[in-house]
């Protein structure tokens, strides 16, 4: 990979105008080098304003960056330019759930698969059709609710995603979706189960008393994580822009919802 | 023995609340240099410090949100403040409740600039 980003450089240091662009910043982006990635992907976007997979890289990087309201913008473009692209519709179905638009979510996601778009777009149309079957989440018993749509009605910023992990790291309730409707939700539980230990032990071992949260910053986000009742484990996610301070207010409420929903568990 | 990190720590540690600053190994944990204020053994202090970063890490790649800049663990006497991505080196402070975080982040920001 290493030596095909250099090739790939080089060509476009050769001919700036060169579409080998599309390559390099998808490469780069999977690679986690988003900022660079997203720099590039422009540049090419200015030479070449009316190729539909130069504003859906654009859109895809800008979604890595937690920009729903780029990447929205994006591929609306795209649409006007292609309106049979699949990967458009995927991205405006994915940011439409992730903002609790599930009607649009359900449109964008139906048109996807009727143009072919595949396993993965049938699988997270079943999750919309899903979560978007009953009213609103306070007026309901908390019982009833569905766990992937436990904090929907609290997430509603461009953004913001939410989780409830049992004490092994598997998902007890919330949505982590990536760009395409895949549920990330039981990788990042994985990788943060046994966290909840670690942590213990460092505050014993500092003698600094009971852990309250854990914040960790990232070039395009904020996550943040607390412990919750039944030694569950909150983790809550948002933009970079997001200021603290309403982070730590999104993580209360959110541990406000999953207390009143484990009550209501351990009572059904 | 003082190594070429050791104004940097010193510098830390003398923010209002910090108690211990170090600067570990996040692969092996494994403590490099460190200015501790208080009794603490500060090979495990590194060790656990190197590991929660570690895992904030692998938690942050697998939500494709890049590399994690600066970590905060909060607790009800104490904080732990943490920065990386310089390598494997990460930059931890040790503070008291009352400490300044923001003031505490700046600074490690700037210390891990002066990290090669």
């Amino acid at each position: 990979m290493a030596d095909d980003i250099r090739r790939w450089s080089d060509e476009l240091a050769r001919d700036p105008a060169s579409l080998v662009f599309l390559q390099l910043s998808e490469a780069l982006r999977r690679q986690g080098q988003l900022e660079v990635a997203f720099k590039i992907a422009l540049r090419g976007l200015e030479r070449h304003p009316r190729h539909a997979e130069a504003h859906d890289l654009v859109a895809r990087i800008a979604v890595d960056r937690r920009d729903f309201g780029r990447a929205m913008e994006e591929w609306e473009t795209v649409l006007r330019i292609m309106p049979d692209h699949v990967g458009a519709m995927k991205g405006l179905g994915y940011i439409s759930f992730q903002q609790g638009r599930f009607s649009e979510a359900e449109t964008f996601l139906g048109r996807a698969a009727a143009e072919g778009g595949g396993p993965d777009v049938t699988a997270a149309l079943e999750t919309v059709r899903r979560s978007s079957g009953g009213i609103r989440m306070p007026q309901q018993e908390q019982r009833d609710i569905d766990p992937q749509r436990l904090f929907a009605d609290l997430l509603l910023d461009d953004g913001q995603t939410a989780l409830l992990l049992d004490a092994s790291g598997y998902v007890l309730g919330g949505l982590y979706l990536d760009s395409s409707g895949a549920d990330l939700g039981e990788e990042i539980g994985a990788q943060l189960s046994g966290i909840s230990d670690e942590v213990v032990r460092a505050t014993r071992h500092l003698d600094i008393g009971e852990w309250k949260s854990i914040v960790f910053e990232t070039p395009v986000a904020v996550i943040a994580m607390a412990p919750a009742v039944d030694a569950t484990l909150l983790v809550v996610a948002a933009s970079k822009a997001t200021p603290l301070g309403l982070l730590r207010r999104l993580l209360d409420r959110c541990a406000e919802r999953a207390a009143a929903w484990l009550s209501a568990e351990r009572g059904s | 023995m003082s190594t070429p990190f050791t104004p940097m720590l010193e510098a830390l540690s003398r923010q209002r609340g910090v108690r211990a600053s170090l600067i570990v190994s996040e692969d092996d944990g494994l403590m490099i240099d460190s200015s501790l204020r208080f009794g603490q053994e500060g090979e495990r202090v590194a060790a656990l410090a190197a590991s929660l970063y570690r895992k904030a890490r692998l938690s942050a790649s697998a939500a494709r949100l890049g590399a994690v800049a600066f970590l905060q663990l909060d607790a009800e006497r104490g904080r732990i403040c943490a920065v990386g991505g310089r390598g494997d080196l990460v930059i931890v402070v040790v503070a008291e409740p009352a400490a300044n975080v923001g003031l505490i982040r700046v600074e490690l920001l700037r210390a891990l600039e002066s990290v090669t």
